[in-house]
């Protein structure tokens, strides 16, 4: 547990701030908070930025069920990029940020790439009723962390949270709150981190979770 | 001069007390909007970098978000009966910056100050009462890189409608800074437009 608040705690490497963003965060107060305002407000953009890890950390190793009851763990995906969010229903920007982690799932899952995403606390049956409702059905694999094992596992504090892990399986991004996933900043550090794997012969690792299974 | 020599120790603390000041107001913009189709007030605000709002919530609301989670009515209950703001805070600085709800007080009428209770409080209370949701409410501290920002619950022991100042700290490039909402007010048992 302690090993992975890093992850959270690490120390981060600025990307440059924009105007655009600014913006799209004082539009995204005034107009999203809670669900309260959604229904009655067009939706603002979200920010894009993702934070560098300057020291990467290993991602620790999980298992969860997917919405089909079939048992998925991060070792099934050694040797890809894997976005890692962590997310729930009743969450506002969680919602808003789907759309553009299914478009970058589409266009690059082709290619090593992957996104996971971890529901928190809630049911398969929850969850696939509110999938119906979105604009954009998620095709990407729903992990139910009904006990909240694996966020804690990863140090995650509130929803939702991102992680970028490479290919050998370290924790190299991290995002707390929504962001547009399909933004061309976003594109270019999962094409960075897909060529970053090819260049040796890295082998991919993952922490083992056992304390956390006793 | 005997009584300065065996006092010296107590005069530089209160020398030093006295010349540390206290924390450095920051001055805000803050902005309050009503919701047109509710009727709700918040609150935000906006300091350079940093950003801060609560937004009234209904206790109907409160009572839907936690049953809507399958927690017991004890607990659906027991929430309702709190003053509960949506909060979000944002890192809009191109540094890291953070803030620990244990620094803030909530201001009554009556002038007295106090803390506010924090999620792990919440937590160790639900825990005790059987149930191992652990969302919603605002996390205790965090650090946020540029871009961050988060969302939860803030719970106050107040009854609808009441009226009191809410002081907050947050520390952007290792400098803690203080700022102050004079008239926030909880959310009224049901919507005004009623």
């Amino acid at each position: 547990m302690k090993a992975y608040s890093k992850i959270c705690n690490a120390r981060l490497t600025p990307r440059p701030m924009t105007d655009l963003r600014l913006t799209a965060t004082l539009l995204l107060l005034l107009c999203a908070p809670f669900g309260l305002l959604q229904a009655e407000l067009p939706s603002p953009e979200l920010s894009y930025l993702l934070n560098r890890l300057e020291t990467p950390v290993t991602a620790p190793d999980f298992s969860l069920d997917d919405i089909d009851g079939e048992q998925r763990s991060l070792r099934d995906y050694r040797g890809k990029v894997i976005m890692l969010n962590f997310w729930a229903t009743w969450c506002p920007p969680c919602r808003r940020e789907i759309p553009s982690m299914e478009s970058i799932y589409q266009d690059m899952g082709d290619k090593g790439f992957v996104v996971l995403g971890v529901n928190e606390f809630e049911t398969p049956d929850h969850v696939f009723a509110y999938m119906g409702q979105l604009s954009v059905f998620p095709t990407f694999p729903i992990l139910f962390d009904l006990d909240s094992k694996v966020s804690e596992l990863y140090g995650v504090k509130g929803l939702p949270t991102t992680l970028l892990i490479n290919k050998q399986g370290q924790v190299v991004y991290r995002a707390a709150g929504g962001r547009d996933f399909d933004h061309p900043e976003v594109r270019a550090i999962v094409e960075q981190l897909l060529t970053e794997g090819n260049k040796g012969n890295e082998r991919t690792s993952f922490q083992d979770s056992a304390p956390f299974e006793k | 001069m005997k009584y300065l020599t065996r006092h010296a120790g107590t005069t530089l603390f209160i020398l030093l007390l006295a010349t540390a000041g206290p924390l450095p107001q920051s001055h805000a913009a803050v902005e309050t909007v009503t919701d047109e189709s509710s009727g709700l007030l918040s609150w935000k605000a906006q300091h350079p970098g940093f950003s801060l709002q609560f937004i009234q919530l209904l206790p109907d609301y409160v009572r839907a978000v936690y049953g809507a989670r399958g927690l017991p009515k004890e607990v659906v209950d027991l929430m309702a009966s709190y003053c509960i703001f949506g909060t979000i805070i944002k890192n809009e600085s191109g540094e890291s910056l953070g803030y620990r709800v244990a620094d803030w007080r909530y201001i009554t009428a009556d002038g007295q100050s106090h803390p506010i209770k924090t999620k792990t409080q919440w937590l160790q209370e639900w825990q005790d009462m059987g149930v191992a949701f652990r969302w919603s409410l605002l996390p205790d501290d965090q650090q946020f890189a540029p871009g961050d920002w988060s969302q939860g619950f803030t719970t106050l022991p107040l009854s609808p409608g009441t009226t009191f100042k809410l002081s907050y700290q947050w520390t952007q490039q290792d400098k803690t800074h203080e700022g102050i909402f004079e008239d926030l007010q909880c959310a009224p048992d049901t919507p005004p437009d009623d």
